[in-house]
């Protein structure tokens, strides 16, 4: 876009250059800002009680240490935790990404009797939901409170994710699907061979909302978990990160000891275990997910 | 293209098919169609049974439950004695429930009139950035917060806006005082909306981008051959280029008033900011399943799906009118 617009032969005045100018510095100070909170805790992590206390970590640790991450992963829960967040990310996404694309291919055909009223009963459980009790006593009827199952088998269908594909099998050309309808090929061998890899920046979009949704929810793990051992990483920071405010925002700031004070250190520790697999992943589908997104979301 | 051989017989077939189908297209179609219906059946079997089976237990709240008077918590539904509206009278004698209704509407307002336009004025800032890796790079650490999950957001705001945070230390050398952020009911809203700005402005330009992409360049060319600077250009081409968009963003962000941030708000509040804090789903959350009280906890369920839903219809239905593109 810059190229072309330099293009029309006017060259950028001074005043472009000025707006440009502060244009940038204005977003790289909020870019500063969105980075801040995540540097100042990862230092803390790596930092030791007395500096935390006297609040000289900013960016840096200061009095490098790593005991705090020595004690987080000899907890066992949080590899218990860690192993039930890996498996239902796992399992769910791939779950979710099977279902997402056997539903979404045929609800994408025009020619389908019936696809209408079909869309209509999916997209109205975004409207209208049956909240969050029933949902509960379900999961009891049910018998999967405390079982890993209710963390992702309710979940494998995202009305929205599937919509989004929907609308992105709708943008392939007809004509590749038809010549190969004419060599005999079945509905499920053109989904596979043919839309599928033609997707890819979609699925990988999806698939990656699909796993984040999974790695970032505390709430179910919340609602439909008791046993210590099924908690998920999430719900498991959930409980750090709550009993923390009990702790230190309760205590007046003369009263806070020495103990209260560790385990801000080892939270901030346990917080940045926990970031680092999405954050591992993420960047290398940012060119996925933009692609994914224009086409998904841009049509109406 | 290149195999001449190959396409001609192709094309023949093409249009013998053609031929072929306007007598049998009826029944090639549904003999295609049964294949889609069978790949339909997991998707369908699981909304119907996790999306549309809850929705029969909506009428809990219009009954006085009791758990244990079926063989299971869903047979017990049909045993329980109806109420009417015995439910629904008594939620709003509760003062409780009340605030949480309009701490729900005033958060939710809020966040709306000022998260909103924070990401089209992000995306616009954005697109003008000349440089590829500056404009990339902004991307990346923009979009980051938004994978991060609610509850490392409260844990890093709170060590950041905590009594020994950063942000007490500035103040007390300023010679101010401590401020409590996390328990005074006169911050707790401003650092709802500060997070909840930080975690999706970025993520929400993306939208926009994607939109502003697809606005033809030669609007700009005739914008500058009329001595349009920067601003004007922005406000008089691009601004308008992604209006459609711009709508459909809002009218889906309607569609989430009635969630006022149930999954941010849990992980931040304690009863000392209930006042301006608690909304309806984290009552729902405490009072209807902490308490056992499945009755009322149904019912304000059933409430907030039922403004959801006309919310969500009306913008819609307002979209459609004025943009002529709707969601559905």
């Amino acid at each position: 876009m810059a190229k072309k617009r330099s293009a029309g032969g006017i060259p950028p005045s001074r005043g472009e250059r000025v707006f440009e100018g502060i244009n940038l510095f204005i977003l790289i100070i909020l870019g500063a800002l969105m980075l801040f909170p995540f540097l100042n805790l990862l230092a803390k992590s790596f930092s030791s009680t007395t500096a935390i206390t006297t609040g000289q970590v900013l960016f840096l640790p200061v009095d490098f240490q790593l005991g705090t991450y020595k004690y987080v992963m000899n907890e066992s829960q949080f590899w218990d935790s860690l192993k039930v967040s890996l498996i239902i990310t796992i399992g769910g996404t791939a779950g979710s990404m099977l279902v997402s694309c056997l539903t979404a291919y045929p609800l994408s055909k025009t020619w389908l009797y019936g696809r209408k009223p079909l869309i209509l009963f999916f997209v109205f459980t975004m409207l209208f939901s049956g909240g969050m009790v029933p949902a509960y006593l379900l999961m009891r009827t049910l018998n999967l409170i405390n079982t890993i199952w209710v963390l992702f088998i309710p979940f494998l269908l995202s009305v929205y994710n599937m919509i989004l594909l929907k609308n992105f099998f709708e943008e392939i050309p007809q004509e590749v699907e038809e010549s190969a309808q004419l060599d005999g090929a079945s509905n499920v061998r053109i989904l596979v061979s043919i839309v599928l890899p033609m997707s890819l920046p979609a699925m990988a979009t999806i698939g990656l909302f699909y796993a984040v949704g999974y790695w970032d929810n505390y709430m179910n793990g919340l609602l439909y978990i008791t046993t210590p051992s099924l908690r998920p990483l999430q719900t498991y920071l959930y409980q750090v990160v709550t009993e923390a405010i009990n702790v230190d925002e309760a205590l007046s700031m003369d009263a806070q000891e020495n103990a209260a004070l560790n385990s801000e250190a080892i939270r901030a520790a346990t917080i940045m275990l926990a970031c680092i697999p999405i954050m591992c992943v993420y960047p290398f589908l940012q060119k996925y997910f933009v692609k994914g997104m224009r086409v998904g979301s841009v049509k109406g | 293209m290149a195999e001449r051989g190959r396409t001609s017989p192709v094309s023949q077939q093409v249009l013998l098919d053609a031929k072929l189908n306007q007598k049998r297209s009826a029944r090639t179609r549904l003999r295609r169609s049964t294949s889609m219906y069978i790949m339909l059946i997991p998707g369908i079997l699981l909304v119907l049974l996790f999306a549309y089976t809850p929705m029969y237990g909506l009428i809990i709240g219009f009954k006085d439950y009791n758990i244990f008077a079926g063989a299971n918590p869903f047979d017990a539904i049909a045993k329980s004695p109806w109420v009417g509206l015995e439910n629904w009278n008594a939620l709003w004698i509760q003062s409780k429930f009340r605030q949480a209704v309009i701490n729900t509407f005033v958060i939710s307002a809020l966040k709306v009139v000022i998260c909103f336009p924070i990401g089209i004025i992000l995306a616009l800032m954005i697109n003008e950035v000349r440089s590829k890796i500056a404009k990339r790079t902004l991307q990346t650490v923009m979009y980051l917060p938004h994978f991060v999950s609610w509850v490392v957001v409260g844990a890093l705001f709170m060590n950041i806006l905590g009594t020994t945070g950063i942000v007490n230390q500035v103040i007390t050398a300023l010679g101010g005082e401590t401020q409590r952020f996390f328990m005074d009911n006169a911050w707790f809203r401003f650092v709802l909306l500060l997070t909840s700005a930080w975690k999706e402005s970025g993520w929400n330009t993306i939208v926009y981008l994607a939109a502003i992409t697809s606005i033809d360049p030669a609007l700009y060319e005739a914008a500058k051959i009329d001595r349009a600077n920067r601003l004007q250009q922005i406000w008089h081409v691009t601004l308008p280029g992604i209006a459609s968009t711009i709508v459909m963003m809002f009218i889906l962000r309607l569609g989430g008033i009635m969630d006022a941030g149930f999954s941010q708000i849990l992980v931040m509040y304690n009863p000392t900011v209930y006042a301006s804090g608690d909304i309806i789903g984290t009552y729902v959350y405490r009072e209807g399943l902490g308490k056992l009280n499945w009755s009322q906890g149904t019912m304000v369920g059933f409430f907030n799906s039922i403004i959801n839903m006309i919310l969500l219809l009306g913008g819609n239905l307002l979209s459609r009118k004025l943009t002529e593109r709707s969601i559905w």
